[in-house]
């Protein structure tokens, strides 16, 4: 049975600040279709809905619905179009009813000499929650007392209402970015029942989510996208787990890019180790050590509690249970102040929210850690920042003016280069690496990886939540795996036995 | 800060306008209270205005670090009347068993500083660790030192004839200025060379920038912030005893209208109130600008009523002018 055509997107482009976020790539959803889009984080996924729903515009490419032309400024225009997005965290607002919250915005269209007509309001909403098959819902009810999966219904029925405005009969399309990530099994079951009624309507669905097993029982077709292009569409008779991950990690680990020649075998002594240590709510268990001059790759999905880790070993979040032993010393930080102390520094994620200060130039941002040590009885030498600024412009080739640029007149890779400049200038030697290629080009990637090479080829040792699962295996000489807060996994990752990206990716979800 | 290298290659009139706009409006305002009330330019009301910026000058001191870390302390004024009316208070008490009036003088001043000090550690304290926002914060506190002053002597007292002439100081001038305003601009001075040439200046200025970027990179955040806001109760407590010598006497409600004025100093010189940017020679400009606006409508004789809406406008002008729409962080912290 030959289905008709609902929405269309060609060769997508999308590219921030020179870094490419989408290569080109393609999705068709038909009506009465449920398409499952994964990959890895980064591969594109939430850029590309955020394209669809009108949230950012694309760089390149078309996009049709209906078979015609489709380019929506603001949501309310994609809304308009029939499209509708529940977004990943959830929009409706607790305390209010859930017939204020379908409604929110559109009040007018109840007004009676000024005055809201709340009991058509919770008419309307009836009427549209019955059409998602939620007629059990009373919209008098506060979304607050409302347990997820019901939420999510709502947010759903939200959604499909303001998609079709007025055309009783048009087709919409849906698109859920990881609806299930806060539901439990039983909800997820529920919100499967109803996906499957709206499609039986001729609604299409575009399903985002990192639990291939629900992504395998929910849809019709599968798209696989990797750092931005398609690399995979998949029918659902021909789809399996093995299939999906294989796809979503794809490319070999190339020995030249990750620098293997200069892998160097860690020392015997271990530097940092963690007993049995947990964050309530967040991760427990973990036994961790890191060798000297060794790079520890962390792998795990958003959630997973690794970046959490990370945070309690540089000081910025207390473990609430079991230890952490530094050099040989018991440890308990209060804040990254006390960390550095003892040579642990991180280089943070987000670089515009933690790894910068936007307000002040290059070479104060390099000086930030190490302030102190450029001090002479207390006074900062305004040249020995000056000197340093200089000097490590020069050796990590950092493109700018000067020494006196503002920050925001570098790219994307270059002020990372400048957060690493900090960390090494600091003469820290547990380097935390957060992230430290994200959002940064292939060229400046590749100068990180040689620059990490040498900073552990220094007697330096290494924490690394790699930006790709790729990179985490290349760079490191052993590779951690969590899931959902327990690590489930550790392989050695020598030069040339590097572990396979599937026998990892099985373990994290 | 030093950020001009780049600025200072394209040098046009504009940019010369924007980094001196202070003189600029210092030198305007003059010319316009002159016309209207040609004794404005008297020796007299020179020496006079000098004198008069002396105490703001010092409560500047301490607000303008506090505005730099992206905060507020709204109970300065407040913290300025407890002070006034416990250093006299004190000094009267130590007068019966010390017979020297320097010697009350001093120890009076010292409890003082140390209460003012104390009492900003504590609204810091309660700032960073309990990490209620110094708006609402300092809010309370405003409340608190208002009773506590209140409570120590709820009505204005004079300096007794006996204790006089620890006040002798307060007229010593050298030409035109008055020593009261050297030693403020002294304070100043060297709180600036902390704030630009010490890792803890250089700190303050992270903070004020991006605060998680500053903590992850090491900065003793906290502490630092506590710094702050004990040096602004120091100060506060500082300026108190100035407006105390000045009038030789107290009063539970002198510092009511100086949070505003000092605000508006700060800003008015190009202090920002999302913070991360700023400086406390700015900060002199600022304070002259506000008080030549003080004294010229004195003098103009506009009702001293009108002065509080002058103040409010120059701040919201100056917030307006400078803040960054696009960003949806906080102005205060």
């Amino acid at each position: 049975m030959e289905k008709k055509l609902l929405f269309s997107a060609n060769n997508i482009t999308k590219s921030f600040y020179g870094t490419q976020a989408l290569k080109g790539v393609d999705l068709e959803v038909h009506e009465g279709e449920v398409v499952g889009l994964v990959g890895e984080n980064g591969a594109g996924k939430s850029t590309l809905l955020k394209i669809i729903i009108g949230v950012q515009p694309q760089t390149s490419g078309e996009m049709t619905m209906h078979g015609k032309p489709f380019m929506p400024e603001d949501p309310m225009a994609a809304n308009k179009a029939g499209v509708g997005m529940v977004f990943q965290e959830q929009s409706l607002i607790v305390n209010l009813s859930v017939g204020q919250n379908i409604f929110f915005g559109h009040e007018k269209d109840f007004k009676h000499l000024g005055f809201v007509n709340w009991s058509k309001v919770y008419e309307e909403s009836k009427r549209v929650l019955e059409e998602v098959n939620c007629g059990y819902i009373n919209p008098r009810t506060k979304v607050i007392d409302l347990n997820f999966a019901t939420r999510q219904m709502v947010e759903i029925a939200k959604v499909v209402n303001m998609t079709k405005s007025g055309h009783d009969n048009q087709k919409c399309l849906i698109l859920l970015d990881e609806p299930t990530s806060v539901l439990n099994e039983a909800e997820v079951q529920n919100l499967f029942t109803e996906i499957r009624k709206l499609t039986a309507k001729g609604h299409g669905v575009v399903f985002v989510s990192h639990h291939l097993d629900e992504v395998l029982e929910i849809s019709d077709r599968i798209y696989v996208y990797k750092d931005g292009e398609n690399a995979g569409n998949m029918d659902i008779k021909d789809a399996t787990e093995e299939k999906l991950y294989a796809a979503m990690v794809g490319r070999e680990t190339t020995t030249e890019y990750y620098h293997l020649a200069q892998q160097r075998k860690p020392d015997e002594e271990i530097v940092l180790e963690t007993k049995d240590m947990g964050l309530s709510g967040v991760f427990k268990h973990c036994n961790i050590k890191l060798h000297k001059g060794e790079i520890l790759g962390i792998c795990g999905v958003v959630g997973s509690g690794k970046e959490e880790i990370c945070s309690v070993v540089c000081g910025d979040l207390k473990p609430t249970s079991g230890e952490l032993h530094v050099k040989g010393r018991r440890v308990n930080y209060s804040s990254p102040s006390q960390a550095l102390q003892d040579g642990i520094l991180m280089i943070p994620m987000e670089r515009h929210a933690e790894g910068i200060v936007r307000s002040m130039t290059v070479a104060e941002n390099i000086a930030l850690s190490n302030a102190p040590l450029l001090s002479e009885r207390g006074i900062v030498r305004k040249k020995k920042i000056d000197d340093q600024a200089n000097a490590w412009i020069q050796k990590l080739r950092i493109k700018t003016t000067g020494k006196d640029a503002e920050m925001m007149s570098l790219s994307g890779g270059n002020q990372q280069k400048v957060v690493f400049a900090r960390a090494l200038a600091s003469e820290a030697d547990i380097i935390i690496l957060n992230h430290p290629t994200r959002g940064v080009d292939v060229g400046a990637k590749e100068e990180i990886y040689a620059l990490t090479r040498e900073v552990v080829a220094q007697g330096k040792s290494v924490i690394l939540l790699g930006d790709t699962m790729d990179e985490c295996i290349g760079m490191s000489n052993r590779v951690i795996v969590m899931k959902d807060g327990l690590i489930t996994g550790e392989f050695q990752a020598d030069a040339g036995e590097k572990p396979s990206q599937v026998s990892i990716v099985t373990l994290m979800m | 800060m030093e950020k001009t290298n780049n600025a200072a290659k394209s040098v046009s009139w504009k940019n010369v306008l924007k980094k001196n706009y202070t003189i600029l409006v210092i030198v305007l305002m003059v010319i316009i209270f002159t016309i209207l009330q040609p004794n404005f330019l008297s020796a007299m009301n020179l020496v006079n205005l000098l004198s008069d910026s002396a105490p703001l000058m010092l409560m500047a001191a301490g607000m303008t670090p506090i505005l730099i870390l992206g905060s507020i302390d709204l109970s300065l004024g407040s913290m300025c009347s407890m002070a006034n009316v416990l250093i006299l208070s004190l000094m009267k008490q130590f007068n019966t068993s010390i017979e020297n009036p320097f010697g009350c003088f001093f120890l009076a001043l010292l409890i003082t500083l140390a209460v003012g000090a104390v009492a900003g550690t504590v609204l810091g304290l309660i700032h960073v660790k309990l990490k209620v926002p110094s708006f609402i914060a300092s809010l309370a506190f405003m409340s608190v030192w208002d009773s506590a002053a209140l409570l120590i002597t709820s009505f204005p007292v004079k300096l007794p004839k006996a204790l006089k002439a620890s006040a002798a100081w307060y007229k010593i001038s050298i030409g035109p200025i008055g020593l009261p305003l050297i030693l403020a601009l002294a304070v100043i001075v060297i709180y600036h060379f902390v704030m630009t040439r010490t890792a803890f200046g250089r700190g303050i200025f992270a903070i004020g920038g991006n605060e998680r970027c500053a903590r992850i990179a090491g900065i003793k955040v906290d502490k630092y912030k506590v710094i702050v806001f004990a040096m602004n109760g120091f100060c506060a407590a500082l300026a108190a005893m100035f407006l105390m010598v000045k009038a030789t006497s107290s009063a539970p409600t002198v510092g009511e209208s100086f949070t505003l004025m000092c605000i508006s100093a700060v800003v008015a010189g190009g202090t920002s109130l999302v913070g991360g940017a700023g400086s406390l020679l700015k900060s002199i400009m600022g304070v002259f600008i506000i008080i030549i606006i003080k004294n010229g409508m004195n003098m103009v004789g506009v009702n001293v009523y009108w002065q509080k809406v002058v103040y409010g406008i120059i701040i919201l002008l100056a917030v307006a002018i400078s803040v960054d729409r696009t960003s949806r962080s906080r102005i205060v912290k």
